[in-house]
């Protein structure tokens, strides 16, 4: 098994952890010198916050762990830049863009995320464009380098258990993945293989 | 109320729309099939196309067009079908269409107008009788019939409408979608979008610097659901809770409507310093210096970030689960640790207009449920600046309904100035985009001289 492969798994049993707890199945982990160094999951349904993505949970941890210690912002920001994260699902605009702003080093993901990916499928915020920046604008956009299909299966495999357990948040008998009135209810699994396995 | 009449009348709010404004005669367009008819075939006929041959995304175009020809007599011409216009190529007729122009003679149709008659627009010939473009029209050639162009999108402005039926006519619907403002404001709401940009401005500086700030509302009971600024860093140096309560946690709105001079504010402030606009650099965290302290600073906690988590705290609050007393739910938000604040900053709310609707929903368990609020469905959420993309699509998230900002952020902005979110079709939500434009006298008393500068160059780019 290779190294991406083995990181991908621990990203998974993340999924599973947030499965467990009927949320949407994302899991990630953050690799740091090919050690994890921090891990998150989906929280949305339990924060009743739709922006706890597993990303956002990972990156808060990490954040309060070094601030913690004492590390300073440039510290933080090095420590960032040499900082891998894998994740069951391709980051959603607010996760890729989020990951562009704490300039992590790479993002290696497992299933496309067509209906709000943030690293090609909608936007492609991960690639390094030196965009019209007006003037005084000093913000350096940063990119990063970003790898698909990992794992893929394992992590569809997840949504669709998810899909036949039911969403909590979904009205309708546990097949029902949509509220009255509105696409995909969940926040980070729009892929087009959930409308697909439907039966 | 009243007293913000005056102001109500100068504040303007902009929709932005989905897609980019295009000036009304450089719509695309696409090329149809289109043919003479004589007027006692056009029911039928119109029946049968639009069954054999709909015009697949054009449902904004009329398949019949009546053309006045000199002498005064009317002639009806119909969009056969889609057209193709490759080089010199002829348009592939399908079979069901040829049998029709066969059936009713449509290819007898010979005005002998040939090539004398034309009238020039932008420079080009136009054949007199149809307004197509000179030597590719059945006229000049005498064929059955011909490619003209007709507009591709359905028109979103009366101008763009007149334009379009310059070339083929088209029906004209004013958006109309589902969501309040998109036609016009009444005073009265444009009192209270007023009301509200000016309280998120008034949190915009209040701190040391300039920082973004968004406030969470709920249109209908015109209360503040939750708010706050940038809190990228510290940014405020009056660490004492009760000023970041009045000044954050948004309590202050009803005090905000009795007083609408809310933003005096002393010259010495004019000059600030715009860097530590979370939005306008997200990427600029590293660089920002401003009272740190080494605990106090988060790259990503825009103010948006940080008011849903206050919105999302107010819902776990005030609508426990089931099973749960409002207390005890109390007590569990307080004993577990803040869930998405690392940060350890947040504040044990004390919010007398939460304790209120608390105790009623108390009084009235049935209530409760009936107005459990699902995320932010149904709030408008105000920005003095417009957000950066990861905080635009946390607001979709979210399920904000109306976003409002009063200036446009031209290195990061997700809601038309960079990239233009509301138009992303494939997202699971969609919400309403609209500017306000602040009345004079509040710019120029809030003197965001920065703001008006980078407003200047967004303009300049967008025209
Ligand atoms: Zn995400
Ligand atoms: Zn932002």
């Amino acid at each position: 098994m290779s190294e991406v492969d083995v990181f991908m798994k621990l990203a998974l049993e993340q999924a599973k952890l947030a499965l467990d707890s009927l949320e949407v199945p994302v899991g990630c982990v953050i690799i740091e010198d090919q050690k994890v160094i921090s891990s998150g999951r989906n929280r949305t349904t339990e924060t009743r916050n739709a922006t706890r993505h597993a990303e956002m949970e990972a990156i808060d941890a990490l954040l309060e762990q070094w601030q913690k210690n004492g590390s300073t912002r440039e510290e933080v920001a090095l420590k960032f830049s040499k900082c891998s994260l894998y994740v069951t699902c391709e980051p959603c605009i607010m996760c890729a863009a989020a990951l562009s702003i704490i300039g992590i080093k790479e993002v290696y993901y497992g299933c496309g995320n067509d209906k709000f990916g943030g690293c090609g499928s909608i936007l492609s915020l991960h690639t390094d464009s030196s965009e019209k920046l007006a003037s005084g604008g000093v913000s350096r956009k940063k990119g990063f380098k970003c790898t698909g299909g990992i794992m893929a299966s394992e992590a569809i495999d997840l949504f669709r258990s998810f899909y036949e357990q039911g969403n909590p948040n979904g009205k309708g008998d546990g097949e029902h993945f949509f509220r009255p009135g509105e696409a995909c209810s969940c926040p980070c699994a729009g892929q087009p293989i959930l409308v697909s396995i439907r039966v | 109320m009243d007293c913000n009449g005056d102001e109500s009348a100068t504040v303007k709010i902009i929709h932005i729309p989905e897609k980019p404004p295009i000036l009304p005669h450089c719509q695309p367009t696409v090329d149809v099939l289109a043919s003479a008819i004589e007027p006692k075939h056009a029911n039928v006929l119109v029946r049968k196309l639009n069954h054999i041959a709909p015009l697949e995304g054009l449902r904004h175009i009329k398949r019949i067009r009546k053309t006045c020809l000199d002498g005064g007599k009317n002639q009806l011409f119909v969009i056969l079908c889609m057209g193709s216009r490759n080089d010199g190529e002829t348009t592939y007729l399908p079979e069901e269409v040829l049998e029709l122009v066969n059936t009713y003679q449509l290819s007898t149709f010979t005005t002998k107008v040939g090539h004398l008659a034309y009238v020039m627009l932008k420079g080009l010939k136009f054949c007199f009788l149809c307004f197509v473009e000179m030597m590719s029209c059945s006229h000049c050639y005498f064929t059955p019939s011909h490619l003209i162009q007709v507009c591709k999108y359905a028109a979103l402005t009366k101008e763009e409408w007149e334009e379009q039926c310059k070339l083929w006519p088209t029906s004209f619907h004013p958006p109309t979608y589902n969501i309040d403002g998109i036609t016009g404001f009444s005073e009265e709401d444009s009192s209270s979008v007023l009301n509200f940009m000016k309280l998120a401005v008034s949190m915009a500086k209040s701190c040391t610097s300039v920082v973004n700030a968004a406030v969470i509302v709920d249109p209908s009971s015109k209360h503040v659901i939750a708010s706050s600024c940038d809190e990228v860093q510290s940014c405020n140096p009056l660490t004492n809770s009760t000023h970041m309560e009045s000044c954050c946690s948004g309590a202050n709105a009803n005090k905000m409507e009795k007083d609408p001079i809310l933003l005096k504010c002393s010259s010495s402030e004019a000059k600030q310093s715009y860097d530590n606009i979370s939005c306008l650099r997200p990427w600029g965290w590293l660089e920002q210096r401003l009272h740190l302290r080494p605990d106090s600073w988060h790259p990503l906690r825009h103010a948006a970030i940080v008011a849903i988590e206050n919105s999302a705290a107010r819902d776990r609050r005030l609508f426990p689960l089931d099973g749960h007393s409002a207390e005890l739910a109390q007590e569990d938000c307080k004993v577990s640790s803040p869930i998405g604040s690392p940060l350890k900053r947040q504040k044990t709310y004390t919010n007398v207009k939460d304790d209120d609707e608390r105790m009623e929903c108390h009084r009235n368990g049935s209530l409760c449920d009936s107005t459990k609020p699902y995320l932010c469905t149904g709030y408008d959420i105000y920005f003095v600046w417009e957000p950066c993309i990861m905080c635009a699509m946390a607001i979709v998230h979210q399920r904000i309904k109306r976003v409002f900002y009063a200036f446009p952020n031209p290195n990061d902005g997700a809601l038309g100035s960079v990239h233009r979110l509301q138009g992303e079709r494939s997202l699971n939500h969609h919400y309403a985009v609209f500017r306000v434009l602040l009345p004079e006298h509040i710019l120029k008393t809030v003197l965001l001289t920065t703001a008006t500068k980078v407003d200047q160059c967004t303009t300049q780019i967008s025209l």
